[in-house]
């Protein structure tokens, strides 16, 4: 609340900010936020402010065009994500993670090249990542931020399905990382009830039980 | 007499009356008798006698009931898509749905599901088809082939399979399915097991296309129920298709969905994947193509609207509508109608105090007496097919094949507005003005000075009748933009889906053509299959080849089938391409048609052509209980001799007049204005063959028939206008008059024909030309990048001399010092 006293309050990490000052500034109420990216701000707002409380980040503000919800949500998810994939990197080696499983069952295809191909979960993650991102950001599908083609949404299933499996595998082959990861950021557990909450992925693919262990908290079938 | 009793033997195979005795008994009742009471009766009788005798013979003399349209009927554009030996893979679709649902604790019956259960299964079987395990994806891809396919298990009939089909498809398409499909498709062309065990195999069969033909299928399903979708259907779909079909068309690069269907095409032509269900990827081509591009609607629509943008007056005449409304040219059908018709002519005639002398009749009757004696060493069916065009307005008609429809208004005169080029009137007034006043106005029409009052009038008729095409605007604009490669900016170019897949297809559209071709060829019934580089049957034939009659007679008809069916969709796929390439830019029309022409498209069509026509039209290569999806829903009777013509009902084969129309399209796109190519016409004999095609009675047919042997009447020979002056008078009555074209005798200067060559490579530079600025890097940006002119860079150029200047270099100094230049002067005049 350093910067409250300012008139204009820069909501902005310039360069030279110290780790401990990032993104430190005072919460502001989602009707003024007046920019294009208000969503997006939104979201992040929300997630600094309680990141365990799923509920309330995934509620969305009054009118919110669902679209464009889902959207923002799912752009965080990605770039959050990439906070597990550098954490991945120290001990997921395609040496000894050759292929994307999760449980034996499943191995998966990476989908990012023209004919999708078996790749090393670490490389599936990246690529995964990427080709997100791209397609997140393209001009084709997503020209605008604040309202989204109806075929566009439909993108977004294929996106969450293959972004899970990262999760998965960080979970079955990667526990420790996971669970530490999880701890911080609640990251699985919000994409969870995400993806249920808006039907997005189908509830036998969610195969991390990370809802089930704190069944009690009560917000498994959000 | 003898000219008629001709006539009656024509007739006599219609079974109907075998000349002569009725004939001449007839002749002297005629005149008395009210001409309408007997005309009406005739009909009567014809009406009595369709609904008594519906056998073959009779059929002949009937118009075919064909209406020509983008595809045929919803059922039977499905049904096509599956081979009849395909058959047992059905069980193995509902096999896979069972397996699925077992593993996901349900009972196979998906229409018991709430909507929700539904996406669930979906969401959670699309991740299936990334799993690495092929067996594991294709379960999965098979189950939403089942799905796609209406879940049949469930259905009662027909329209419930099909219902279900619809609401699936909706349901797979927003749950992302297709997509995923496309990137399975990828995965399995790609899969260099499958090819090679194929390529190393003497027979590929139906066995090694499985998986393609799955994923194909379902393709196929998604495409085409979303086009039916657009057009009929509730809002809700129609929106869904909506956004579907844009989202097809506005792909771009190699995700163009048409062109990896291309690929396919050419990596099978070049051998390199001789396992690829071909059929299926054409049918999937030309419904991507017709969804993405659209069929006549969205090409009339497209016309008015670029014809309202360039300021140029919208046509009403639609060809398709007006050639609907014709009615066939027809053998008269006996020797009495004609002598009615005759009579009533006559009668007519002297009535109206016409011009004709009375005695014309005769005349016409020696000319064909004559005509008959002398091509009597000519060709037999050509004197048979010389009584036949009576083109007889007044001659009782056939009865409408839909007695219900009414009868179409006829039309007073000509089907057509007559037009002309601009050309043409430029032509017209060069000649009239050197003739009158001694030298030629070059680009003015309007002064008339010197000129005599029916010149004038002349040149009025011809200015109402002119007509600009796109075409030649987009020419001009071309020429202005070559003259002026600088001042005159190149104007954005729309990316409309006709661009987008153009510039897709572009870097390898000779291939495309190329391969499209050969399929044709290798699909065409005169083809012999052995004597083919490529085994278009590979997703037909068996493994193990049939053991009963019954068996080998289904084969047989599935075989035949197929490749109708391949015709089908190559035809329409080219003809597709050539309409819209040609709305959108006429050079891309004519990039494309060029390289349809060298790799010999004109004589392969007529090819085609060669062959029993009648008998192609009307073939029966249908096994009605064998269709999906009557071959799975309901009881299912025993396969015999008998039960495999149970429920075929049609008079003739949709698909092949569909066909043959298209390549006679194809065929006048490619010839029209191109005397080059209407020497190939003349060249490679087409006009018997085109003959021939013209005893298919179906108005729109012939009227694409005769167009191409008008443009080549010039050509023929006075013998052969003289013995088929029934075909001229057909031409004559039903094609569109150009004023002033003298096609049938005169001597077109544009038609001398020693600059044929000259005149394909101009066109070959214009299209270069235009391409290399629209989308190439070639010569023309060279000229336009920027040019060097700092003297550093310059001199600073490495300059490779040769031995020879370094030899005599002093020699050049000379010359250079030796003469004083005062390169000042340039820039004080201002010459730079």
């Amino acid at each position: 609340m350093k910067m409250a006293d300012g008139i204009a309050i820069l909501r902005r990490n310039k360069p030279g900010t110290k780790a401990k000052d990032f993104s430190r500034w005072p919460d502001e109420p989602f009707e003024e936020m007046d920019s294009t990216l208000a969503v997006q701000q939104y979201i992040q707002q929300q997630i600094r402010r309680e990141p365990s409380n799923i509920a309330q980040i995934l509620t969305p503000p009054d009118a919110q065009d669902e679209g464009v919800w889902k959207y923002e949500h799912l752009r965080q998810f990605c770039m959050e994500l990439n906070g597990l994939a550098v954490r991945l990197q120290a001990d997921c080696h395609p040496e000894t993670c050759t292929q994307m499983t999760a449980t034996e069952q499943w191995i998966f295809l990476c989908a990012a090249h023209k004919t999708p191909k078996e790749c090393a979960a670490i490389d599936y993650t990246r690529h995964t990542l990427d080709g997100a991102a791209c397609l997140l950001n393209s001009n084709k599908y997503f020209p605008s931020r604040v309202s989204i083609k109806e075929t566009s949404v439909s993108k977004l299933g294929s996106v969450c399905r293959r972004v899970y499996r990262i999760f998965s595998h960080a979970y079955f082959h990667h526990r420790t990382i996971f669970d530490e990861f999880e701890n911080q950021t609640f990251l699985c557990r919000r994409f969870t009830v995400f993806v249920t909450k808006y039907n997005l992925m189908s509830k036998d693919n969610l195969i991390v039980p990370i809802l089930e262990e704190e069944a009690g908290t009560g917000e498994s079938e959000a | 007499m003898q000219k008629m009793d001709a006539n009656g033997n024509d007739n006599a195979e219609s079974g109907e009356y075998s000349g002569e005795n009725r004939t001449k008994y007839r002749i002297p009742r005629m005149k008395k008798v009210n001409l309408v009471e007997i005309a009406s009766k005739r009909i009567k009788m014809d009406r009595e006698r369709d609904y008594e005798n519906r056998d073959a013979e009779s059929l002949e003399n009937r118009d075919l009931d064909f209406i020509y349209d983008d595809s045929d009927s919803p059922l039977n554009e499905i049904s096509e898509l599956y081979s009849y030996t395909e058959q047992p893979e059905f069980q193995l679709n509902v096999k896979a749905f069972e397996d699925l649902m077992e593993d996901a604790h349900l009972s196979p019956s998906w229409q018991k599901l709430s909507q929700d259960q539904q996406k669930s299964l979906i969401l959670k079987w699309l991740d299936l088809l990334e799993v690495s395990k092929s067996e594991s994806r294709m379960r999965a891809a098979r189950c939403f082939l089942y799905l796609a396919q209406g879940c049949w298990a469930e259905q009662q009939s027909d329209e419930e399979q099909q219902q279900a089909t619809r609401y699936n498809v909706m349901l797979l398409n927003e749950c992302g399915v297709f997509f995923a499909f496309v990137d399975l498709l990828n995965i399995n062309i790609e899969n260099s097991v499958a090819s090679i065990s194929a390529q190393s195999k003497l027979a590929v069969s139906l066995a090694d296309s499985t998986d393609l033909r799955i994923i194909l299928s379902v393709l196929y399903i998604i495409v085409e129920v979303m086009r039916l979708s657009l057009n009929d259907g509730d809002e809700n779909y129609k929106k869904q298709a909506e956004h579907f079909r844009s989202d097809l068309a506005n792909a771009t690069g190699e995700d163009v969905l048409s062109v990896q269907l291309l690929s396919m095409v050419t990596r099978f032509c070049s051998g390199s994947a001789p396992h690829f269900p071909m059929k299926k990827v054409l049918l999937l081509l030309w419904k991507v193509i017709l969804l993405t591009l659209g069929g006549m609607s969205a090409l009339k629509q497209l016309k008015a609207q670029y014809r309202k943008d360039a300021e140029l007056p919208i046509i009403e005449e639609d060809t398709i509508e007006i050639a609907q409304m014709m009615r066939a040219s027809s053998p008269p059908f006996s020797a009495v109608d004609l002598l009615v018709a005759q009579d009533n002519q006559q009668s007519s005639r002297r009535f109206r105090r016409s011009l004709i002398k009375q005695g014309s009749l005769d005349v016409t009757f020696a000319l064909d007496f004559e005509s008959s004696e002398q091509s009597e060493n000519e060709d037999r069916e050509e004197d048979s097919n010389n009584g036949m065009f009576a083109e007889n307005a007044d001659a009782p008609q056939t009865p409408s094949p839909r007695p219900e429809t009414p009868e179409p208004p006829k039309a007073k005169g000509l089907p057509w507005m007559p037009k002309v080029r601009a050309k043409d009137l430029d032509n017209f007034l060069d000649n009239t003005r050197m003739k009158f006043v001694g030298f030629p106005l070059p680009g003015d029409r309007d002064t008339l000075i010197g000129l005599p009052e029916p010149i004038h009038e002349g040149v009025s008729v011809l200015k109402q009748h002119m007509y600009t095409s796109l075409a030649e605007l987009q020419i001009q604009k071309e020429e202005v933009m070559a003259k002026s490669p600088f001042s005159v900016q190149e104007p954005e170019v729309p990316l409309t889906p006709a661009e987008i897949l153009y510039q897709a297809m572009l870097p390898n559209l000779p291939q495309y053509v190329i391969s499209l071709l050969k399929i044709l060829l290798a699909a065409a019934p005169t083809s012999k299959a052995k004597t083919e580089t490529i085994n278009i049957m590979a997703d037909v034939l068996p493994e193990e080849m049939p053991m009963t009659v019954v068996q080998s007679m289904k084969l047989g008809t599935d075989v035949n089938r197929h490749k109708e069916i391949i015709v089908k969709a190559v035809s329409g796929i080219l003809l597709l391409l050539l309409k819209h390439f040609k709305i959108n830019h006429v050079y891309q029309f004519e990039f494309m048609s060029q390289h349809l022409v060298f790799a010999n498209c004109i004589p392969l069509v007529l090819k085609f052509f060669n062959q029993n026509i009648t008998a192609y039209v009307r073939a029966k290569n249908v096994i009605p209980i064998l269709d999906f999806p009557a071959c799975v829903i309901g009881e299912q009777p025993e396969l015999t001799v008998e039960s495999l013509e149970i429920g075929d009902s049609q008079l003739y084969s949709w698909r092949n007049v569909f066909s043959c129309v298209n390549l006679l399209r194809i065929l006048n796109k490619l010839t029209k204005w191109k005397h080059s190519r209407i020497m190939m016409l003349v060249v490679f004999k087409s006009a018997p063959i085109l003959k021939r095609t013209l005893k298919v009675r179906h108005a729109m047919m012939q009227l694409y028939v005769l167009k191409l042997l008008k443009m080549q009447t010039k050509y023929l020979g006075r013998q052969w206008r003289k013995s088929n002056m029934k075909t001229m008078s057909a031409i004559y009555s039903k094609v569109r008059h150009r004023l002033n074209d003298d096609w049938a005798f005169g001597n077109d200067l544009d038609a001398r024909p020693w600059d044929f060559q000259a005149e394909e490579c101009a066109l070959r530079g214009n299209v270069d030309r235009f391409n290399n600025r629209r989308y190439g890097n070639g010569p023309d940006s060279e000229l336009k990048s920027t040019v060097d002119t700092s003297i550093q860079s310059v001199l600073g150029q490495q300059v490779e001399l040769t031995e020879e200047f370094k030899q005599h270099y002093e020699v050049w100094l000379q010359q250079v010092l030796s003469v004083h230049v005062n390169w000042d002067e340039l820039i004080d005049k201002a010459y730079l």
